[in-house]
C-alpha cells in the first residue's frame, strides 16, 4: 500500500512538473518583456526591475530561471495583477472559495438526484420509465451547457422571474467572508441581516448550481444504471433475494455500495470535462469564481492572472484526479487485492 | 420496490421545493441601498488622473465635491465647497471663499483630524500645476484633462490669504476657467491624507483608496465585481436617502439588463439601444433619456501617410454613409453629427462646409490619389460607450462603406488597458473613439482632444496639432461676450472640417435603465452620474 501511495505521489509530482515547464514556456511568448509577465508591474522602476530581475534570475541560464520561477510559484507569489495590482495569490483567496461552492453544490445535486433515478432506470420492469430516462439523459448530456444556463436563465429568471440570473448574492448584503462559501457565511451573517441574506445567496445559486450539475447528474444517472444492471445480475444477489430480503435492503445495502464504485471512478475521470463547464457556467451567470476571474483576466490581457489562473485550476484537477484515484482503490476491493498481490 | 424509491424521490423533491418556495415567501430584510449596474472597472478613484467615463462616474460625485457646480437645469455655475467667488476686472484673479465645517471622510484607512480647509484646494491644484509638488509625479498616467486645457500654463498662482480663502491668479483672462473648475476632474482632495500617506511611504495610495468630502464614503474595490460605498452620515450637503451604493461591475450588456430585470440591480448603465425595446415591455423598469453632450468620432493618425493628406481624409470621410450607423448602431437614440459641437451646446451652429456622404466623389479623389489598392486598420473597443453604444458594430460599417471605394480595413478590437497602449505608441492608422463633455462651456469640445497641448498628453488621437487652429481657440477663450465667441467656435469647426483630422459620427442620447421606483438619479448631458440625491419610492412613502 504504502509503494502505491508512493507511486501516486510521484506521479504527481511529475505531472505538477511537465505543467510548470509548459507554464515556464508560455510566459516568454507573452508579447511583453519577461519581467512584466512574470511579476505583473507593469511599468517597473529601475529599482523593482532590479528585484525582479534577482528574484526570477532572468540574467543568468534558462535552467537557474527555471528553478527561480517554480520556487516564487510554488512559495504562493504569483506576482500582482496588471490590472488591479493586488497580488494574484489575494485574488485567488477571494475567487477559489465561491468556485468550490459552485461545484461542490452541483456535484451534491448529481450525487443525490442522479444515484436515485440511475437506480430505478435499471430496472426492467417499466420500460416505459426507462426510455424516458435514458433518453433525457442523453439529451441532457449532448445539449451544450450555456445553452442550458441561458434558456434556464430566460425562463426561470426573466419570464417568471422566480429566481436572479447572475451574481452570488444581492450586493446590498455586505457578508463578512469567514469560510469563504458564502452560503454558510450568509448564514451567520444572520445577526445582521436574519435569514434573508442566506434565502438570498441560496436563490442565487439554484440555477448556475442546476445548470452545472447536468453534465455529471447525467454520467452519474447512466454509469449507475449499467453498474446497477450489472451488480443485479450478480449471484450473491439472487441468493440474498431467496434468503426472503426486502427489495430495498438488498438495494441498500448489498448491491448499491458495489455499483457505486465505478460510479466514483467516473468523477475523477470527469474532473477535466466539468472544470471546463464550470468556467462556461460561471461567465454566463457571472458568478465571480475562478472561471469567470479568468475569462475576464483573458479579455483584459493581464498575463499575471491568466498564468495563475490556469496554473491552480490545473494544479487542483491533478490533484483531485489522483486523490480520487488513490481514494477509489482504498476502497475498491478488487483493487486492494491486487495491490496486496503485488507486494 | 419500485414505489419505495419512486416515493423516496417525491419526498426528497417535495423537500427541495418547499425550500425553495419557503426562502421566497420570507419577508425580506435587505438593506437600504442602491445597487448600480456598471459597465466596466474605473481605473483608480480619483478623476484628476483619467479621462475614462466609468473611472468618473464612480468617483467624481460620488466621493468627492468640487469648488463649485453646475446646476444642470440652468446651465450655471452654483457654490458647493467654494460658497461665493469674484472675478477682477480684468479677468485674471478669481478669489473663492471656502465653505466652514466640511468634514473629511473617515474610512478604514484613514481618520481626519481636521476639516476642510484652504490648504486642501492649494494641495488639489499644485499637485496638478507644481512639478515640485511630491505627488506630481505620483500619477503615471498625468494629468489628462487639465495637460489638454493647457491648465499649468494658464494659472500662475495659487494663494490663501486666509484658511477659508483661495485666490486663483491666471497668466491670462480664460473665459472657460469657472467652467473647468466645475468639471468632473477638479476635485478636492485631502492634504492631511496626503501627508499621511506621503510620510507611511505610500503616496500611490492616494488614487486608490480615495478620501473626500462627497456624499459617499468608498469602502470596497473588488476587480470585476463591484465597488462598495456608504452614506456620508457627516456630509455637509443634504444627507443621502440611501445607505448604501453598490457598483456592480457587470461588463455584457444582456447580463446588465438581466440584472435589473430580475431586480438585482436599480440602475443599469449604457443599455444597447435595441434593449430599450425589451425594457419597454416591463412596466417596473423605466428608461430614463436625456440629450447628450457628447460626440463620437472616427479619428485619423494624420502623422501616418497616406493619411497625412487632408484630401484623402475628405474622401474617407465622404465615403462613410452616417445614416446607415445612425439607424443600424443608435436606432434613432442620436442625432447624426455634421459638426464636433452637438445640438445641445449653445455654440453649435450649422456648419455650411459640410459634406455629405458621397462615395462616386471619395472614389474619384482616391483614383486620383493613386489609392487603389488601400488598406487601412480601425482601433476601437469592445464595450459599449455613453457615445457610442457598439463601436464594433460602427466599425463593422465603416469597413463595408470603406470596401465599397475600393480601401479594405481591418478592425482591430482591444479592451481599454490594450488599446490607449496602442494609441501611446501611435501604432494605428484610425481609431473610434468619442468624447463625453465635462461641462457646458464649447471649449471642453475642442481643446481636450484637438489641441496641440492635447497631443502632448495623448489625448489627441488625431495626432493633429494646426496652430491656426489652437489661436483660434485662445481667442475664443479670452472674448466674453456669447455671440462673438459662437462666431470663432464656428470658424473652427469650418477649419476641422476642412482639414478633416477625424470624422464626427453622432451625438447619441445618453440613456440609463432603472426600475420605476427608483426617483431622483441625476443624469446631466455631459459629465459622470449622481446618486446623491437618489431614493426609492416606498421609503420616501413610509
Amino acid at each position: 500500500m504504502t509503494w502505491y501511495l508512493v507511486r501516486r505521489l510521484n506521479l504527481f509530482i511529475a505531472t505538477s512538473c511537465v505543467m510548470l515547464m509548459v507554464l515556464f514556456y508560455v510566459t516568454h511568448l507573452f508579447p511583453v518583456s519577461p519581467a512584466v509577465a512574470l511579476s505583473g508591474i507593469a511599468d517597473p522602476s529601475p529599482s523593482q526591475q532590479q528585484v525582479i530581475t534577482q528574484a526570477y534570475s532572468l540574467n543568468s541560464n534558462i535552467i537557474s530561471q527555471f528553478i527561480a520561477y517554480v520556487q516564487n510559484r510554488l512559495s504562493g507569489d504569483f506576482g500582482v495583477s496588471l490590472t488591479s495590482h493586488h497580488p494574484i495569490s489575494q485574488e485567488l483567496f477571494v475567487v477559489l472559495p465561491a468556485s468550490f461552492e459552485l461545484a461542490v453544490i452541483a456535484g451534491l445535486i448529481a450525487l443525490v438526484v442522479g444515484i436515485p433515478i440511475g437506480v430505478l432506470a435499471s430496472f426492467n420492469h417499466h420500460k416505459m420509465t426507462q426510455n424516458v430516462i435514458v433518453a433525457t439523459t442523453l439529451t441532457g448530456y449532448s445539449l451544450p451547457v450555456f445553452w442550458i444556463g441561458l434558456m434556464l436563465a430566460h425562463w426561470f429568471g426573466i419570464q417568471q422571474d422566480w429566481l436572479p440570473v447572475s451574481g452570488q448574492i444581492n450586493l446590498l448584503y455586505e457578508i463578512k467572508p469567514v469560510t469563504g462559501f458564502l452560503v454558510i457565511d450568509s448564514l451567520l451573517a444572520s445577526k445582521q441581516y436574519g435569514m434573508s441574506a442566506f434565502y438570498d445567496a441560496l436563490q442565487h445559486i439554484i440555477l448556475p448550481a442546476v445548470t452545472l450539475s447536468i453534465l455529471p447528474l447525467t454520467v452519474v444517472i447512466r454509469i449507475t444504471r449499467s453498474a446497477m444492471q450489472n451488480v443485479m445480475s450478480q449471484t450473491y444477489i439472487r441468493a440474498a433475494e431467496a434468503r426472503g430480503l426486502h427489495t430495498g435492503q438488498i438495494i441498500i445495502k448489498h448491491a448499491l455500495p458495489n455499483a457505486l464504485i465505478p460510479v466514483f471512478k467516473q468523477l475523477g475521470v470527469m474532473l477535466g470535462p466539468f472544470a471546463s463547464y464550470a468556467i462556461l457556467v460561471e461567465v454566463s451567470f457571472a458568478w465571480p469564481g475562478v472561471g469567470y476571474w479568468l475569462v475576464s483576466g483573458i479579455y483584459q490581457r493581464d498575463y499575471t492572472v491568466i498564468q495563475g489562473g490556469v496554473f491552480v485550476v490545473a494544479l487542483l484537477i491533478i490533484f483531485l484526479n489522483i486523490l480520487i484515484d488513490v481514494i477509489h482503490s482504498l476502497v475498491n476491493p478488487i483493487t486492494k487485492k491486487e495491490l496486496y498481490g503485488q507486494n | 420496490m419500485m414505489k419505495l424509491a419512486r416515493n423516496r424521490f417525491i419526498l426528497v423533491l417535495a423537500v427541495c421545493l418547499s425550500l425553495i418556495t419557503l426562502s421566497g415567501c420570507q419577508p425580506q430584510n435587505v438593506p437600504i441601498g442602491l445597487v448600480y449596474c456598471s459597465e466596466g472597472n474605473p481605473e483608480s478613484f480619483n478623476p484628476q488622473i483619467v479621462t475614462l467615463g466609468t473611472t468618473i462616474d464612480a468617483s467624481s460625485h460620488q466621493i468627492y465635491n468640487h469648488l463649485i457646480e453646475y446646476d444642470v437645469t440652468t446651465g450655471k455655475v452654483s457654490p458647493s465647497l467654494a460658497t461665493s467667488w469674484q472675478v477682477s476686472k480684468d479677468g485674471k484673479v478669481y478669489t473663492f471663499k471656502l465653505r466652514k465645517g466640511v468634514k473629511f471622510h473617515r474610512a478604514q484607512w484613514f481618520t481626519p483630524s481636521r476639516n476642510f480647509n484652504a490648504l486642501d484646494v492649494l494641495f488639489s491644484f499644485n499637485r496638478i500645476i507644481r512639478a515640485d509638488n511630491p505627488y506630481h509625479d505620483v500619477s503615471a498616467t498625468g494629468y489628462p484633462f487639465f495637460q489638454s486645457i493647457g491648465f499649468q500654463s494658464l494659472v500662475k498662482d495659487i494663494s490663501a490669504p486666509d484658511l477659508y480663502t483661495v485666490t486663483f491668479t491666471l497668466n491670462r483672462p480664460d473665459a472657460s476657467f469657472l467652467a473647468n473648475l466645475a468639471s468632473d476632474f477638479a476635485v478636492v482632495l485631502s492634504q492631511e491624507y496626503a501627508d499621511f500617506l506621503l510620510k507611511a511611504g505610500t503616496p500611490q495610495r492616494i488614487d486608490q483608496f480615495a478620501i473626500g468630502t462627497g456624499p459617499f464614503v468608498l469602502k470596497q474595490y473588488v476587480k470585476n465585481e463591484y465597488i462598495r460605498y456608504q452614506r456620508n452620515n457627516d456630509y455637509w450637503g443634504k444627507r443621502t436617502v440611501i445607505e448604501h451604493l453598490v457598483f456592480d461591475i457587470t461588463r455584457k450588456n444582456s447580463q446588465r439588463l438581466a440584472k435589473l430585470l430580475t431586480d438585482d440591480c436599480g440602475v443599469s448603465a449604457l443599455p444597447k439601444p435595441l434593449e430599450l425595446k425589451v425594457a419597454n415591455q416591463y412596466p417596473h423598469v423605466q428608461i430614463q433619456q436625456q440629450r447628450g453632450m457628447n460626440v463620437a468620432f472616427w479619428a485619423f493618425n494624420t502623422l501616418k501617410p497616406p493619411f497625412d493628406d487632408p484630401e484623402v481624409r475628405q474622401a474617407l470621410a465622404m465615403a462613410i454613409n452616417k445614416s446607415d450607423i445612425l439607424s443600424v448602431v443608435y436606432r434613432q437614440t442620436a442625432v447624426e453629427a455634421d459638426s464636433i459641437l452637438p445640438p445641445a451646446s449653445w455654440a453649435h451652429s450649422i456648419n455650411p462646409t459640410h459634406q455629405g456622404y458621397n462615395p462616386v466623389k471619395a472614389k474619384q479623389i482616391l483614383q486620383k490619389k493613386g489609392l487603389t489598392n488601400l488598406r487601412m486598420n480601425i482601433l476601437t473597443m469592445p464595450t459599449a460607450r455613453t457615445y457610442n453604444p457598439n463601436p464594433v458594430k460602427t466599425a463593422q460599417l465603416i469597413q463595408a462603406d470603406l470596401a465599397k471605394v475600393g480601401i479594405k480595413a481591418h478592425i482591430h478590437s482591444n479592451d481599454w488597458r490594450v488599446l490607449s497602449k496602442k494609441l501611446n505608441r501611435s501604432q494605428y492608422d484610425s481609431v473610434l473613439l468619442g468624447w463625453n463633455a465635462d461641462n457646458s462651456d464649447p471649449d471642453n469640445f475642442f481643446s481636450p482632444f484637438l489641441s496641440c497641448a492635447a497631443l502632448k498628453s495623448n489625448n489627441n488621437r488625431s495626432q493633429w496639432c494646426d496652430t491656426k487652429f489652437d489661436s483660434i481657440l485662445e481667442q475664443a477663450k479670452t472674448v466674453t461676450d456669447q455671440a462673438d465667441r459662437k462666431k470663432l467656435y464656428q470658424k473652427a469647426e469650418m477649419l476641422l472640417s476642412e482639414q478633416m483630422p477625424l470624422v464626427p459620427l453622432a451625438h447619441s442620447n445618453r440613456i440609463i435603465l432603472k426600475r420605476t421606483d427608483i426617483k431622483g438619479v441625476k443624469l446631466a448631458s455631459y459629465g459622470g452620474i449622481s446618486f446623491a440625491k437618489a431614493y426609492h419610492n416606498k421609503e420616501q412613502n413610509d
